[in-house]
């Protein structure tokens, strides 16, 4: 096991939130050309492997080209939901000044831009593993924690989770909606109604692209049109999932409350992204396939950064945490997905309350 | 509406993403045929327009878009070509410490492309002001715009009766001095005037004494521009004069944290920004309530776009005066009057 982060007194942590800024402020002014010439290629992969992806749907015969086109249009949904449209949508490239990079960007996914961008870049990563204000911890509904209250229903997540992996976009784009809250009385059914009307236009969109206008255009393949549509949101929704479930609820990841971080300075909130996130180790093309959410530590440190900047800091923010006894929590692909799939089954059970 | 509704559904679906990147970028740009040296620190850049192109009205500017190091700016530059002229040129002097204009000098050659606005501006003559007499007064690369005017009447032969006053400090900084000279060689009517000593009231009354009676056209450093306005005005004659602004950048306060008036160009007022803390508190001191989220300039919710004025990143420290440019509200801090779409 490894030894846990040290408690660094407000000072100490004000000094390492120093370092991370000195960090931060040196890539910034070191943003260029380089930069946009990495995402523009990222959009342009995105638009040839949809091009194909559909073009094999729509032409192919056979079960050799279906495969083909079916991943091809999940790896477009992929470069365009993670390293595209997740990383446009922090403003990771308002310093261009481009219109086509800027963080009004719309995915292809059934959240709504608007939705994403309050329930994620604001209080998600204001209030990282913050129970009670952090939504994302657990999803409100996923036990991932020994900290987090047990309820009859947990026992069945180990299969409410899985359901989850394979609709993913979906309870991601119902996520902003709060409709836990309604049977909690924290939400009329009016509110709902209202704060769902975003949610429902795109999704309609989604389901209109996916599901009637491109099959239509098939004619006599739309059968074969929406199940390459169907399997490609898969492959997507599972992708997704698999990586943003080790971003923060692998073993070693701390969960905080309320009475933690009043009055919290800017080394505290560093101390704590750090402290709530988790890396995964992998080549380049794994990376970019993650949107760079590989690299969750950086990410929550520097969320605003072109994040194909993460992996060259990776060793610098290690060696600064290293120095101020935090623990920097990395893993293989494997290891962080076997941690979370058995946090998911241990806290199911009632018995591992106690810690 | 029919045209809308098939905008909608083509951006829902991400068609138009997919129309852009397959068959090129629809907007309009430009292509540089040619770069002329004027003067030591002039170019004349010719551009061959994208079809979206609908040209120009004589004396007005347009705007270029360039992307440096990967950052997008935009500069308004007046065209001084002549509306006939299917290609189009615009005059840029280098600015010293000039981002843009040291670009377009050192880095643009033909071939390149630039991103291109719409032609611009109401410094332009009325059908019924042509076969008035005219004085023209430019100032530096203030006889650009005017150069244009010039070339219409000249191609129209319209030029009847029409005086031309050039300033400049040296014989060699004088943009367009040869081919001024030719169109003054044909035309009686014009009159070429090349000033390159102070131009005062006095001169300019000695040089132009029936200056109160012409309609008169004036674009040039401030100076120059305040004097000129103040001679017209003493001369009741302020109806007869035209005058083009080459917008100056905006300068920022001296001290930071110094009250500063916001335009809030949506809701269509104006209020004072004043008080400690960043921008957003101080709207929110206003009575203003914009969107906002972490307060900490990381989750984009209080982004706006900055229309004009200078603004300092409190995270950074860097300033900025680019216009249209999105800003955070809750890293940000006036430093000149600004405007913003709010």
């Amino acid at each position: 096991m490894t030894t846990p982060s040290r408690t660094l007194t407000r000072d100490e942590a004000d000094a390492f939130g120093r370092e991370l800024d000195a960090l931060r402020a040196e890539v910034l002014a070191d943003l260029g050309q380089p930069d946009v010439d990495h995402i523009r290629a990222v959009i342009r992969a995105a638009h040839r492997a949809e091009a194909a992806g559909r073009l094999l749907l729509h032409f192919g015969l056979g079960p050799v080209s279906f495969v083909l086109g079916s991943g091809a249009l999940g790896v477009a949904k992929i470069l365009d939901n993670m390293e595209i449209g997740h990383n446009l949508m922090h403003g990771q490239y308002g310093w261009t000044h481009d219109p086509a990079l800027a963080a009004d960007y719309e995915w292809d996914n059934a959240c709504d831009g608007g939705d994403w961008r309050h329930s994620h870049n604001f209080e998600h990563h204001t209030f990282t593993n913050i129970l009670g204000k952090d939504r994302d911890v657990g999803y409100g509904f996923l036990r991932i924690s020994p900290e987090q209250r047990w309820y009859p229903r947990h026992l069945t997540q180990p299969i409410v989770a899985a359901l989850l992996a394979m609709n993913f976009q979906w309870g991601v784009a119902t996520h902003d909606l709060r409709i836990d809250e309604v049977s909690r009385g924290k939400q009329t059914r009016a509110q709902l109604r209202e704060r769902a009307r975003p949610f429902l236009r795109k999704a309609g969109w989604q389901l209109l692209k996916d599901y009637v206008v491109y099959p239509a255009l098939a004619a006599g393949n739309a059968p074969r049109v929406i199940a390459g549509n169907l399997l490609a949101n898969l492959t997507r929704n599972l992708w997704t999932f698999a990586v943003i479930f080790c971003g923060h609820f692998p073993e070693g990841v701390r969960l905080f409350h309320q009475d933690d971080v009043v009055d919290e300075s800017r080394g505290q909130w560093y101390l704590r992204q750090l402290a709530g996130s988790a890396n995964i180790e992998g080549g380049s093309t794994f990376h970019v396939m993650t949107g760079h959410l590989s690299h969750q530590i950086e990410h929550h440190l520097f969320p605003d950064l072109p994040a194909s900047r993460y992996p060259e800091m990776a060793p610098r923010v290690r060696e600064i945490c290293a120095r101020y006894g935090q623990r920097y929590n990395t893993g293989s692909f494997a290891r962080q997905l076997g941690s979370v799939a058995g946090k998911i089954l241990r806290y199911a059970l009632p018995t591992a309350r106690a810690s | 509406m029919q045209a809308n509704l098939l905008r909608t559904f083509a951006r829902r679906l991400f068609l138009d993403r997919q129309a852009a990147f397959w068959l090129g970028p629809g907007g309009l740009h430009a292509r540089v045929v040619e770069v002329i040296d004027e003067t030591p620190d002039a170019r004349t850049f010719v551009l061959r327009p994208s079809r979206h192109w609908t040209g120009h009205q004589a004396g007005q500017h347009t705007t270029i878009e360039v992307e440096i190091d990967g950052v997008r700016h935009r500069r308004c530059y007046s065209i001084s070509s002549a509306p006939s002229d299917p290609q189009v040129a615009i005059t840029v002097k280098r600015v010293a410490g000039g981002r843009v204009s040291s670009w377009l000098h050192d880095d643009v050659r033909a071939g390149h492309v630039l991103g291109l606005g719409r032609a611009a501006g109401d410094f332009v003559l009325a059908p019924s002001e042509a076969s008035a007499p005219l004085l023209l007064i430019g100032g530096g690369s203030g006889v650009t715009p005017l150069m244009s005017i010039l070339r219409d009447l000249d191609n129209r032969d319209a030029v009847h009766d029409v005086v031309v006053v050039v300033h400049a400090r040296r014989a060699g900084d004088v943009i367009f001095g040869r081919e001024l000279a030719a169109i003054a060689t044909r035309h009686p009517g014009m009159r070429l005037l090349v000033h390159l000593d102070d131009l005062d009231e006095a001169r300019l009354a000695r040089l132009v004494p029936d200056f109160a009676a012409r309609t008169t056209l004036l674009c040039g450093p401030a100076g120059l521009m305040e004097r000129v306005e103040r001679m017209w005005a003493a001369a009741g004659a302020t109806p007869r004069l035209r005058r083009e602004q080459f917008a100056a950048p905006p300068v920022p306060t001296p001290a930071p944290g110094a009250p500063v008036a916001v335009r809030l160009t949506t809701a269509d007022r104006t209020v004072l920004a004043a008080g400690a803390g960043t921008l957003l508190e101080q709207l929110e001191r206003a009575g203003e309530r914009p969107p906002s989220g972490c307060r900490i300039g990381i989750c984009q919710s209080c982004r706006c776009r900055k229309r004009r004025g200078v603004v300092e990143n409190l995270r950074t420290g860097a300033i900025s005066s680019d216009p249209d440019e999105d800003i955070q509200l809750c890293i940000s801090r006036g430093r000149s009057d600004l405007e913003l779409a709010l």
